[in-house]
């Protein structure tokens, strides 16, 4: 027996007491509701989910990506060779134990990422704790069994192979150890979670980002205690690596207020074991205290509980955080998961939020306003209603941005477009319901299910080719969250109309007076729908100097005004749309075009040195009319 | 025919304003020429719609009496008392008068009386708990002083419903206020007296409420006992009444409830008011620095502070402070704006103030246009010269 | 401890559409922080909206059915002897209909109770009531009664809670036939709402300094008075001088 052949034996113990862990962890999520997940399909996508979906999301951070491929590709490859030492013919082949020399050698080299990322000065994203020490076990295991390796490939007699052998048994026993409740868990749960994901269609090219209905008649609604979630929620929990991007990402977390999703998924992870590990990562800013109990069958929000309220009514539910994830983790659902539980059993919403729930509900417009004077920003200007015409090509989607001074702006812009170029529109004036966005965000399921199917019913009566709309939420709403409820439409952002009716020259625009300009993505049009090129070939028409802010597209950072944030008011250090007009100003841009009401809202309510606010409808409306040579007939 | 000379010094004479040292004179009385002048923009705001910034205009008629121009005899001529002997019926009158001063709603209150007892040579008469000033000017013939020694309203309401019993009147009227509509549906109840509450229009012959939220409104011949909302009437605008002190009806009261323990008025200060409650709100903006300084100022003035998300987010000043539509929507009929911009969130708190009074640096800030008095200036120079000013009047 | 709110087919002000009267639903958040047994009770044809109240906190409505058009007091009377609660609270207007506020106090008459108005607050000890009353603005009085006792809510009473639709499908309706009361038609005609201008006092003798302004500065129409750059001492006589017009602010010691 020699050192080689006995770490082949090592690992293969290792790998047994691995599975026993992978049991244990496995067997935790069996609390969890029962869900319904395609196996076979999920499983064959393993590689497929990993090395596109996943990948996709790591190599927006190189180092981490190459850190990741070197040492979890060599850990992977070396063990398994090492193995391999173990089949009779193998057995002492100076080939075989080259290979896995060169494999440890890449994985040590991925081990020395991990180290250098970590030492000499911890990034604040990252975790401490067990997470410190993953590197010193990394390179113990991989240095332990290159030394072994090279002692088999050399023949090198004497106590390095021994010596080899005692420090990678240690190494990969520490790593084993670290499966159940330490950083190796994402390995494992993290390949599960890629084959019983949630949400497929995030594989196959959807956004899928629209809610996902709740169940009405269940007996409980929402999630009160962990094992309320479905099992594959706890799996995705248990998938989390603590790399901390969503909590760079997350607009609540810079603004001080008492949410970080990174700890929020830690404590979910947390939630349905009786004694989760000590987490060792940012804490929520401005932390409330709570008792800080966990357990399968112990409530989760409150302050006697796990987690404070105001960490959950926090959350713009932006998806900033989703779309950094790299482990696909969906924790949007689960806020508004445990928000259905407080909004509709408990009645526990934040006071601000209280009034535009009734309102919703009693008067079906969250501003309690008469469903009629939402046309009432047009002041004049031709707005048919369709109960007259019966039909239309477009019908416009006015939303509750219409009751507001600023929002009638856009929308009279909008409209004046729409005339100016001809099209055949119509509005439902008072019979255009809210389209319940704030209470679905709200968690109040019930109510929005209510005006969902009212205002499915209303657009079932009428015929149109498709609708408009200035506001994303909206567009998100009847686009992505109606179909669930029965109604399938056709939906069109503005600015996607608007660069269309440019394309086709049926609005001449003039280049528009010098002056650069940044385009803020609503995060309902961009993350949530991936409509970020229309706007800015749009605005790149009007011939602006157009700039980038860092963060844009896909990728771009919210401006508050999303998942009920701005009526929930949590208090935080600072506006997160104050970071957002700070983060414009850098650019130097005068301008900062918007495409959603709630954004111009947000942003207009930045005082001070601030970039001047524009919906891209009123920065073509301009365009146009400096396009008609003055006295002209329009 | 001959036409009256008119003599210019003495019809400036008649408009002399009694009691200040420097000549000064009405200007809106109506020319002694005898000829009605019409004055349209009166008319046009007598017919104004409240509640709605645009103008709209009432133009059924169905708004009852208009206020019209009036002759005030009383500030011309020397008074004349105008005496009721022998009416025909009773229209008794219970005022809020708090501290023994008539309100506004109980002004109109006694003019809407005067209304329906003039229809009909009939007297109004006023049941009062406690002394009242001015009531003759407000048009009472009578007044009528109940036992006010306690302020339980059950109490009074009995006491109410013997005089009821006793003077038969046509009607008894009280405000639709707090303590009026209280002690009316009291009455009520404890009489099986028909109310009509909350009158938005009184004539003899018809009177009008709003019902089912405003969507309707309910008219007919008014009952007995009807309270009366506010700015619905005019106050009585002619010659003062004789409120005449007659004696109170004998009866016996009912004992006092015996489940009412004690009723006690509880102090509250300006400052520690509810924003939301409160009467007249100061409130100070990124434009201010000396926080000390617009407490003070609060203090002097007895208004409730407030202020801008700003201010309450830099810490400056209590969460519970701020007004707009993330903080308190104020029902205050003054708002005084110390250096805030008035963006629309911040408007939107103050929709509901009849009076704002604005102290900006900037010509152009929203809140600027919205005030009935804008001050541009620097309101932390502003802010010691009103506490200077306040200081000095009260040493006079 | 034992508490009844009495609710009213209530519809929003706005849309008109089934909802309980806010003041009602403060009335259960005000009695649930006193007791755990709160029972909501409706007399009337069709309890939609008393039914959404139990969404906002209710366990249990007791609903007496009548024709539409009864009287509801002999019913509510009954039902409330029949559960004999310490304290029944209502709302300040009902919901809908003539909202005349006279129920409370007919049935506090009926039954004999003391009647506190307009509560913000209650506490409860050895038997005895302690309520806070709201007074116009921001007054407070302070009334101890005996139990039982019927109070009416004020809007600045503590907000209620929001509506939990998994409260109102726990929730427990009792229905039972109510005493029936036809009323003779109310005597009112009914027409359509059209508001009335506000009369304001003009230069009326009987009209305060206040009621001057009043009326001067509504038919100022928007926009009022601007000072530019005036001294701080203009200023502040300026703004005095209007805060005593508007009468917010008390005359100068010394002078009319
Ligand atoms: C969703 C949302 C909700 C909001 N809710 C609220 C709310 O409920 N309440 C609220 O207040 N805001 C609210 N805001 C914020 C609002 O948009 C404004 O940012 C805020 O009201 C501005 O406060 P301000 O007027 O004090 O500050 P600024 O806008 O900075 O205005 C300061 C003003 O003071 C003047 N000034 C400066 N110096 C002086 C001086 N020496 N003397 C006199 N004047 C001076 C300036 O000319 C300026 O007009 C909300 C915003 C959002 C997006
Ligand atoms: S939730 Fe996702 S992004 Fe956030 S720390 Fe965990 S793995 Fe990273
Ligand atoms: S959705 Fe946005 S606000 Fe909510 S946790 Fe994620 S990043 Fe933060």
């Amino acid at each position: 027996m020699n050192a080689a052949s006995a770490l082949s034996l090592v690992i293969v113990a290792l790998a047994i007491l691995l599975a026993v862990e992978a049991v244990r962890v496995a067997r935790r999520w069996h609390v969890g509701r029962p869900a319904s997940v395609d196996w076979w399909a999920g499983l064959a996508a393993i590689p497929k989910r990993y090395l596109v979906d996943v990948h996709h999301v790591v190599a927006r951070d190189p180092y981490a990506a190459r850190m990741h491929a070197l040492a979890a590709g060599g850990l992977l490859a070396g063990s398994a060779l090492a193995v391999l030492g173990l089949v009779p013919p193998l057995a002492g082949s100076r080939w075989l134990w080259a290979l896995a020399a060169i494999a440890f050698l890449v994985a040590l080299a991925g081990g020395g990422m991990v180290g250098r990322r970590r030492y000499p000065t911890r990034p604040a994203r990252l975790s401490g704790g067990a997470f410190q020490r993953l590197p010193l076990l990394l390179v113990g295991y991989f240095g332990g069994a290159l030394l072994v390796a090279l002692d088999a490939v050399l023949d090198l007699t004497g106590p390095l192979g021994w010596l080899g052998l005692v420090v990678a048994s240690l190494g990969g026993f520490g790593l084993v150890r670290l499966l159940a409740d330490g950083p190796m868990r994402h390995a494992f749960a993290g390949a599960l979670h890629l084959a019983a994901h949630p949400r497929p269609g995030r594989f196959e090219g959807e956004r899928a980002t629209a809610l996902i209905p709740a169940d009405l008649d269940a007996p409980r609604l929402g999630v009160a205690v962990p094992a309320d979630f479905a099992w594959n929620r706890l799996l995705g929990f248990d998938a989390c690596i603590q790399c901390g991007r969503c909590e760079v990402a997350c607009p609540a977390f810079a603004a001080g207020q008492p949410l970080n999703p990174k700890r929020l998924i830690q404590d979910l992870a947390g939630s349905f074991k009786d004694a989760p590990p000590a987490y060792r990562g940012s804490d929520y800013p401005q932390a409330r205290p709570v008792a800080g109990v966990s357990g399968p069958e112990r409530p989760i929000v409150g302050a006697g509980a796990l987690i404070h309220p105001d960490t959950i009514w926090s959350c713009t539910t932006c998806r900033a955080c989703v779309e950094e994830c790299p482990m696909m983790i969906e924790h949007v659902d689960a806020i508004v998961d445990l928000r259905r539980f407080q909004t509709m059993e408990l009645a526990a919403v934040p006071a601000g939020a209280i009034a535009p729930l009734s309102e919703s509900r009693y008067a079906e417009e969250p501003g309690g306003r008469a469903l009629a004077a939402r046309t009432d920003f047009a002041a004049g200007l031709p707005l048919p209603l369709i109960a007259e015409k019966g039909s239309c090509d477009v019908l416009l989607w006015l939303g509750s941005g219409a009751y507001e001074l600023r929002h009638g702006r856009t929308l009279r812009a909008l409209v004046e477009l729409l005339r100016r170029a001809g099209i055949d529109y119509a509005v439902l004036g008072p019979e255009e319901r809210d389209c319940g966005d704030l209470a679905r965000r709200l968690g109040d399921e019930a109510t929005f299910a209510d005006l969902a199917r009212a205002n499915i019913a209303t657009l079932g009566r009428y015929r149109f080719n498709r609708i408009l709309t200035a506001d994303p939420h909206a567009l998100h709403v009847l686009r992505n969250e109606y179909p669930a409820f029965g109604g399938h439409y056709e939906v069109v952002h503005h600015s996607a109309l608007l660069d269309e009716l440019a394309a086709d020259g049926r609005l001449a625009l003039a280049a528009a007076p010098d002056g650069r300009l940044t385009y803020h993505d609503p995060c309902y049009l961009g993350r949530y729908n991936g409509e970020t090129d229309a706007p800015r070939r749009l605005l790149d028409r009007l011939g602006l100097e157009r700039v980038e802010m860092e963060r844009h597209g896909k990728r771009s950072m919210c401006c508050g005004g999303g998942g009920g944030a701005p009526v929930s008011d949590i208090a935080g250090e600072r506006r997160i749309p104050d970071i957002r007009m700070a983060q414009a100003r850098a650019t130097g841009a005068k301008t900062v075009a918007v495409a959603c009401p709630q954004c111009a809202a947000m942003l207009e309510g930045v005082t001070g040195d601030v970039a001047e606010v524009r919906d891209l409808a009123e920065l073509v409306l301009a365009a146009v009319e400096a396009a008609v040579p003055q006295g002209a007939p329009r | 025919m001959s036409r009256t000379r008119r003599d210019p010094r003495e019809e400036r004479e008649a408009r002399r304003l009694a009691g200040s040292g420097r000549p000064r004179w009405r200007l809106d009385a109506p020319p002694t020429s005898g000829r009605l002048r019409r004055d349209p923009r009166r008319e046009i705001d007598a017919l104004r719609v409240a509640g709605t910034t645009r103008l709209r205009l009432d133009r059924t008629g169905r708004a009852g009496p208009l206020a019209l121009p009036t002759i005030d005899t009383a500030a011309v001529a020397a008074p004349t008392i105008r005496i009721v002997d022998d009416p025909a019926y009773l229209v008794t009158v219970v005022p809020d008068a708090p501290g023994g001063r008539l309100a506004p709603l109980d002004r109109q209150l006694l003019g809407a009386a005067r209304t329906l007892a003039d229809a009909g040579g009939g007297a109004v008469l006023v049941l009062s708990f406690g002394q009242i000033d001015g009531l003759g000017a407000a048009g009472a013939d009578r007044i009528v002083a109940l036992d006010a020694e306690s302020g339980d309203p059950s109490a009074r309401a009995a006491a109410l419903a013997i005089a009821l019993a006793a003077l038969q009147p046509r009607h008894m009227l009280l405000p639709e206020s707090a303590g009026g509509g209280d002690l009316a549906r009291r009455l009520a109840a404890k009489t099986g007296e028909a109310l009509f509450a909350g009158a938005e229009s009184l004539t003899a012959r018809l009177a009008t409420r709003p019902a089912a939220n405003r969507r309707i409104e309910q008219r007919g011949a008014p009952p007995r006992l009807v309270t009366l909302a506010p700015d619905a009437h005019l106050p009585h605008a002619g010659a003062p009444h004789e409120a005449r002190a007659i004696a109170a009806p004998e009866g016996r009261a009912d004992a006092p409830h015996t489940g009412i323990l004690s009723i006690e008025d509880l102090p509250v200060a300006a400052d520690a008011l509810p924003l939301a409650e409160a009467d007249f709100v100061i409130s100070a903006g990124n434009g201010i620095t000396d926080f000390e300084l617009f407490r003070a100022l609060a203090r002097a003035l007895g208004a409730t502070p407030g202020a801008s998300r700003m201010v309450c987010d830099a810490g400056l000043m209590p969460r519970a402070a701020q007004v707009g539509a993330s903080g308190t929507v104020l029902e205050a009929s003054c708002y005084f704006a110390l250096g805030i911009s008035g963006a629309p969130q911040h408007l939107q708190g103050v929709a509901r103030c009849e009076h704002v009074v604005a102290v900006n640096t900037d010509l152009h800030a929203a809140m600027v246009e919205r005030a009935g008095l804008a001050i541009i200036a620097d309101a932390q120079q502003v802010m010691p010269a009103l506490i200077a000013l306040l200081t000095a009047e009260g040493e006079e | 401890m034992k508490a009844l709110v009495l609710l009213s087919d209530g519809r929003h002000p706005v849309s008109g559409r089934p909802a309980p009267a806010g003041t009602e639903l403060q009335a259960i958040a005000l009695a649930r922080g006193l007791t755990e047994e709160v029972a909501g009770l409706y007399a009337g044809p069709d309890a939609a909206a008393a039914r959404t109240a139990l969404g906002h906190g209710l366990a249990r409505l007791e609903h007496r059915r009548l024709p539409e058009g009864d009287d509801p007091l002999p019913s509510l009377a009954a039902a409330i002897a029949a559960a004999a609660p310490d304290l029944v609270l209502a709302g300040r207007r009902a919901g809908a209909g003539a909202q005349t506020g006279l129920v409370p106090y007919q049935l506090a008459e009926a039954l004999g109770w003391p009647l506190v108005p307009d509560v913000v607050a209650l506490t409860v000890a050895d038997g005895v009531l302690e309520a806070v009353q709201a007074l116009p603005k921001g007054a407070r009085r302070r009334w101890r009664v005996k139990l039982p006792a019927l109070v009416t809510v004020h809007p600045a009473a503590p907000v209620a809670a929001s509506f939990a639709i998994g409260m109102a499908r726990s929730g427990h309706v009792e229905d039972a036939p109510g005493i029936d009361a036809p009323q003779d038609g109310t005597a009112l005609e009914e027409r359509p709402y059209r508001p009335r201008p506000r009369l304001i006092a003009s230069a009326a003798a009987g009209a305060s300094a206040a009621e001057r302004l009043k009326a001067a500065t509504q038919s100022a129409g928007p926009g009022g008075r601007v000072m530019v750059d005036p001294t701080p001492e203009e200023a502040a006589r300026a703004i005095l001088e209007h805060l005593r017009a508007l009468g917010v602010l008390k005359p100068a010691p010394g002078r009319d």
